[in-house]
């Protein structure tokens, strides 16, 4: 044939590239390949795993920033009662206080008028010895000056 | 710096060790013209090398057997020495390993998504061939013709026969991935494109034997075989392997990517 193309030869050319490709693909290209999509299946299964973990703390962080704006509303609340109550305990105490100022001057009041309708009596009891004594002199016709002057030391003797 | 004068002067030791060695083995005369030299190289019909005392082949042949027990034999090595230790976070050798598996990979998913897992394999092999295949001939190594000549052995795709089977065999996988995908449609698809198999099989060769030639030329002449055989060994060699490499795979993964693509039914 021309250029010494020979039909066996390219047979024997064949079957010698038929054992490379199957003898390459079974000792390099599948083990390496095999490798490469097993290592592929790591990372994917890590970034996955990451994924999941990042999603599980953002979700963690959610609900620790609810936690933490309820505890904002409870404080708040708190606070707010708080202030209530301190409100009303000195609301209290006022009232206290002004009930105590007002039975203070209910009894001093009390206290004053008794005071008063005590001299009043007294006075008025001394002011009819007085008068008895008085009419006691009158009705004996005691010497006027004799009798003032009596009254009049008896007088002094009731300042002292 | 001292250590590097004594690699210097053992360098320089070394070299006219062998040109001493060289001159002393002195000159046998030529067994062949420049012409017939280069004649050879093409055809392949003078120096033949006997296959197991069977049948004389083209020392291109031989190459290829070569080459494929080597490649073999290494992968086995990876096999049983590196794979097993390889790590999640890999070292330099793990990541070549990965980066030309990968490629190929990648080349037979991009150029044909429906189906890449056979033409994947096949063009991992197919690259992995032409590209060590083309960089053995810078080996040298000998082997002995029929008539008893030694003979330098040249990389198998400048042998035609082997130019011819990869062609058609790629041609083979891309007809296969059509049947598989479109049944007769993926035959007729595939046939369509009757000139591959030849165009496929000539460019490696032309591309091959070029290279060849060229070598052949510069050490068939002593004056020639001195800094340029450096330039030709990149120039022809190193290049040629990685340019036919991408080039054939290329065209595989694309060609088996349009047989095999699902045709779709107009709608009525």
């Amino acid at each position: 044939m021309p250029l010494n193309i020979d039909l066996q030869q390219i047979l024997l050319h064949w079957m010698n590239l038929a054992i490379l490709t199957g003898g390459l693909y079974l000792l390099l290209y599948k083990p390496v390949k095999d490798f490469m999509t097993k290592r592929e299946e790591h990372y994917r299964q890590l970034d996955e795993q990451a994924a999941e973990k990042l999603a599980q703390a953002e979700r963690v962080q959610a609900e620790y920033q609810a936690r933490l704006d309820g505890a904002d509303e409870e404080i708040h609340q708190a606070r707010a009662r708080a202030q209530q109550a301190i409100q009303q305990s000195t609301e209290d105490q006022l009232a206290k206080a002004r009930e105590q100022a007002r039975q203070i001057v209910a009894h001093a009041q009390t206290e004053a008028e008794h005071s008063r309708e005590r001299v009043l009596r007294e006075s008025q009891r001394e002011l009819r010895k007085l008068a008895a004594q008085a009419t006691k002199k009158l009705a004996f016709h005691v010497d006027p000056f004799d009798q003032f002057l009596d009254l009049a030391e008896e007088g002094e003797e009731y300042e002292e | 710096m001292k250590q590097h004068k004594k690699a210097l002067v053992l360098w320089i030791g070394a070299v006219l060790l062998l040109l001493i060695g060289a001159l002393l083995a002195g000159f046998h005369g030529r067994t062949e013209s420049v012409q017939q030299a280069m004649r050879d190289a093409v055809l392949h019909d003078v120096n033949q090398i006997s296959l197991l005392g069977l049948k004389a082949v083209n020392p291109g042949l031989i190459s290829a057997f070569l080459v494929t027990g080597l490649i073999l034999l290494a992968a086995a090595l990876i096999r049983v020495l590196v794979i097993p230790r390889f790590q999640y976070i890999p070292g330099k050798f793990q990541l070549a390993l990965e980066e030309a598996v990968g490629l190929f990979h990648g080349m037979a998913q991009n150029s044909s998504p429906h189906r890449y897992g056979f033409v994947g394999a096949y063009i991992f092999a197919a690259g992995a061939y032409i590209f060590f295949g083309t960089l053995f001939e810078l080996l040298g190594l000998q082997g002995i013709t029929i008539h008893g000549h030694p003979v330098t052995l040249p990389a198998p795709l400048s042998d035609v026969n082997a130019a011819i089977a990869l062609g058609t065999l790629s041609y083979l996988v891309i007809l296969s991935g059509g049947i598989a995908a479109n049944g007769a449609k993926g035959v007729g698809k595939t046939l369509k494109e009757f000139s591959l198999p030849i165009s496929m099989s000539f460019r490696l060769f032309g591309a091959l034997l070029s290279g060849l030639l060229v070598t052949e030329l510069v050490y068939y002449y002593v004056n020639l075989s001195f800094v340029l055989p450096v330039i030709v060994g990149v120039m022809f060699t190193l290049l040629h392997a990685l340019i036919q490499t991408y080039v054939l795979t290329m065209l595989v993964s694309m060609y088996y990517g349009e047989v095999s693509e699902p045709s779709h039914k107009a709608k009525s």
